[in-house]
């Protein structure tokens, strides 16, 4: 009986002691990501990569929301009651002007090594003013017009290189293969719900066409005038004729599942789509190709600026791991990875230069020039009010798009409102 | 004597009755009150979601911004030809100027929210924040054509589980399989049956059936989303009526029916005469519960429609989401409680629910 009291307690004993060991040594970091495309699967995979080499920190990977608003709706209920179940928050690159207060410096972990091998407008992005790095730059993003070349050869078309041309090739191209018995083909798919995506495919026309970037550097508000009516005005026209009708509810995600299934002749998308579409069984493997999206009046093509960051918490309960952790995962290593079997665009300048990512996506060597000129969302003049604004942008057009309200009347009214969240006064737009 | 120890007693009982009832008030004052004065409190204030930059009292501005509206007369505008109203040539309608010459700038922007026509003349509504007043009236439309429906649609289905037929306990269980299914993934569901491509269900049938082109956008068109989404929800809730009414229907006496037999009045005056008033306390419940419901309809709403249409709740939310501005969104909480009450109030007094 005695003994038997003995051999209870030595096991107390041990389980106790071994818990506490645990307890100080294993960690647990979560890393808050996106799961658009293959996202999700290449952060589990770095996430193995990194726990491998540290036995002691578990990585968790936390999926989120996929539109973007959604995201930011859940990462701010985290931080507003100063949460420390998410160690690592996957931020958009419109964000860390907005978030900056709730996020650690990575100069103070050592970033200073690595920063100058990013990008250097990223860089400067994630920086506040008063010189905090708050978020290290993961991947860079900019749209990119998808076409298919087996379809393009067959007609003996060019790839456009005017959004004139687009709408030209793309209404033949569709009346075309309808006539052959595609009767869900459509020429032209791209971002058209009322969501920020919007706001950065409309960017993309009003600023090629030479309408300005809505509000701009000076803080003001340019977006009123005759070339950014003409272009949202032809956008709408798209909206039944070479686009579907349901454009107007597509995201990035309804896009690529048209484009995938070989409905759809172009398509506006970020790059993570490139690898997808070349998997084995797709219609659309071996069959396109992208190149930089149509001009408009200006003659200059332009690209939306995306891409993701990685910050850490300020109320993390480890946060100099966590900033090792993220500090890992935008490193060159996990950038390549993520490079070579997600065609996520490295913010690391020596890459765009590395033979195995050059491999795996061509592209990234022949539109160098698209990533690095991308042109940005007025996020840093309109802070810390970007979202309301982007929000005014999109719902004027959305509203143009489903033929509500006409070019004219909406952008009017936009100017108006963006006086009035903003207080900034109007300008001359600024010429791409 | 014997009354004074009687009363005594009954004191006793009442004090004591308070001691147990304290432990649930002071739940209700921790869970529900405290709470809902933080939400008055903050909805007088500038308080920003999730950041630390100061807060100041702002008074009433809050509820002036969400519910200021001025009704301006829009003039017709003259065909210089003709010397009379201009007509659209599209759409056939006559022409009246741009209400954004009308509607009051200064000191704030009023934008339009809808226009009408009364007696002959043209009116626009303007409001300081018009995606608020069109979600209130979303929410409106959205309450009673759905709770309409589905108590219609409960009833039918009510009377018929209710009668003798076999497998009724099976039918039962079925009836009720919407209403398990969690509102997000049925949202998700219906969104995607209501896909704008013929990869949607609705656009398929429509397609094969000839009667539309297989590109009908449900969710993007402006005259269809509040159909639709009114459809979803009665297919989600009209099997939690058909159960409520159903437990009303069992509580009516047999007997009742038997000697109504008797007296030879029709299954219809059965009916009107039997069913209907007995069934009356159960449909006011009902009613109550759906009606209150559906005022706050937030899952629906955010799933499908997002940021193209607003329902209160789902306004609210981007208020405090995108916009972070957790003063407004809390006055836009305060009000749609006030509402929601005022509906409580009415359907008591007006349905003859006991409150004793």
């Amino acid at each position: 009986m005695r003994k038997n009291l003995f051999l209870v307690l030595a096991l107390v004993f041990v389980i106790t002691f071994s818990g506490a060991v645990m307890a100080q040594e294993d960690i647990t970091l979560t890393v808050a990501g996106g799961a658009v495309g293959q996202e999700k699967e290449l952060t589990i995979k770095a996430a193995e990569m990194y726990m491998e080499r540290n036995p002691n920190v578990t990585v968790e990977v936390l999926e989120t929301p996929d539109l973007a608003n959604d995201r930011l709706g859940l990462y701010l209920q985290f931080l507003e009651a100063e949460s420390p179940e998410v160690d690592v928050y996957q931020i958009d690159v419109i964000w860390p002007g907005d978030l900056a207060e709730h996020f650690i410096d990575f100069y103070d972990y050592g970033a200073e090594e690595v920063v100058d091998d990013h990008f250097q407008a990223i860089v400067e992005n994630n920086t506040t003013t008063d010189g905090r790095l708050v978020a290290m730059p993961w991947f860079t993003d900019a749209g990119l017009l998808y076409y298919r070349t087996d379809l393009l050869e067959k007609y003996d078309r060019e790839v456009p290189e005017t959004w004139d041309e687009l709408e030209e090739t793309a209404r033949y191209i569709m009346e075309e293969e309808r006539a052959a018995g595609n009767e869900d083909f459509y020429g032209y798919v791209w971002q058209g719900d009322a969501y920020e995506g919007l706001t950065c495919d409309a960017l993309e026309w009003v600023y090629s066409n030479g309408g300005g970037q809505i509000v701009n550097k000076d803080q003001e508000i340019t977006i009123n005038n005759d070339k950014a009516i003409e272009i949202i005005d032809q956008a709408a026209g798209w909206v039944g004729d070479i686009s579907p009708t349901g454009v107007t509810g597509m995201g990035e995600e309804d896009a690529r599942s048209m484009w995938e299934a070989g409905n759809a002749l172009f398509m506006r998308n970020w790059p993570y789509a490139y690898a997808l579409g070349n998997q084995e069984g797709k219609p659309t493997a071996g069959n396109f190709d992208v190149s930089p999206l149509p001009a408009g009046d200006s003659g200059k093509s332009a690209a939306t600026l995306g891409g993701w960051n990685l910050g850490v918490s300020k109320y993390s309960e480890y946060p100099e791991e966590a900033a090792e952790l993220a500090m890992f995962l935008a490193g060159e290593e996990v950038q390549k990875l993520r490079a070579v079997e997600g065609s996520f665009n490295p913010t690391i300048k020596s890459l765009y230069e590395d033979e195995d990512v050059l491999e795996a996506v061509p592209f990234f060597g022949s539109l160098y020039d698209v990533f690095t000129n991308a042109v940005a969302r007025p996020s840093t003049a309109t802070a810390p009010q970007y979202n309301q604004v982007s929000e005014l942008f999109f719902q004027a057009v959305h509203s143009v798009l489903t033929g509500e309200s006409d070019a004219q009347a909406a952008v009017e009214y936009l100017e108006l409102d963006l006086m009035d969240t903003t207080g900034f006064e109007t300008g001359e737009p600024v010429q791409p | 004597m014997a009354i004074s120890s009687s009363s005594n007693l009954a004191n006793e009982e009442q004090k004591l009755a308070l001691k147990l009832l304290l432990p649930a008030f002071l739940i209700l004052i921790i869970i529900a009150l405290y709470p809902l004065g933080q939400v008055f409190y903050t909805s007088f204030t500038d308080k920003e979601f999730a950041s630390g930059s100061e807060t100041n009292f702002v008074g009433l501005d809050n509820y002036q911004a969400l519910l200021s509206v001025s009704i301006k007369e829009l003039e017709p505008v003259i065909d210089d030809e003709t010397g009379e109203q201009a007509i659209d040539e599209a759409s056939g309608e006559r022409v009246y100027q741009s209400p954004i010459r009308v509607l009051p700038r200064d000191p704030h922007l009023y934008r339009p929210s809808f226009e009408f026509s009364f007696f002959g003349n043209r009116y626009v509504v303007g409001a300081r924040t018009p995606d608020f007043i069109r979600s209130v009236w979303n929410t409106l439309l959205f309450t009673f054509f759905s709770v309409f429906f589905e108590t219609l649609l409960g009833l039918i289905v009510a009377l018929v589980v209710n009668s003798e037929f076999k497998g009724r306990g099976g039918m039962r269980a079925v009836m009720l399989v919407p209403w398990a299914v969690i509102t997000v993934v049925s949202a998700k569901m219906w969104e995607w049956m209501f896909e704008p491509t013929r990869a949607g269900l609705f656009n398929m049938l429509g397609d094969r059936f000839g009667l539309i082109d297989g590109s009908f956008a449900f969710l993007s068109n402006t005259s269809l989303q509040m159909p639709a989404i009114i459809a979803v929800d009665v297919w989600k809730t009209t099997p939690f009526m058909a159960l409520l009414i159903l437990a009303g229907l069992q509580m009516v006496p047999a007997e009742l029916y038997e000697a109504a037999e008797v007296d030879g009045a029709s299954k219809l005056r059965q009916f009107f005469s039997i069913t209907l008033p007995l069934l009356k306390p159960s449909l006011a419940v009902a009613l109550i519960f759906r009606t209150l419901d559906a005022l706050r309809v937030f899952d629906v709403f955010q799933v499908m429609l997002s940021q193209k249409r607003y329902s209160m709740a789902s306004f609210n939310y981007f208020q405090l989401i995108s916009a972070r501005q957790m003063g407004m969104a809390s006055a836009i909480g305060v009000i749609i409680f006030i509402i929601i009450f005022a509906f409580a109030i009415l359907y008591m007094k007006s349905l003859g629910v006991d409150t004793e």
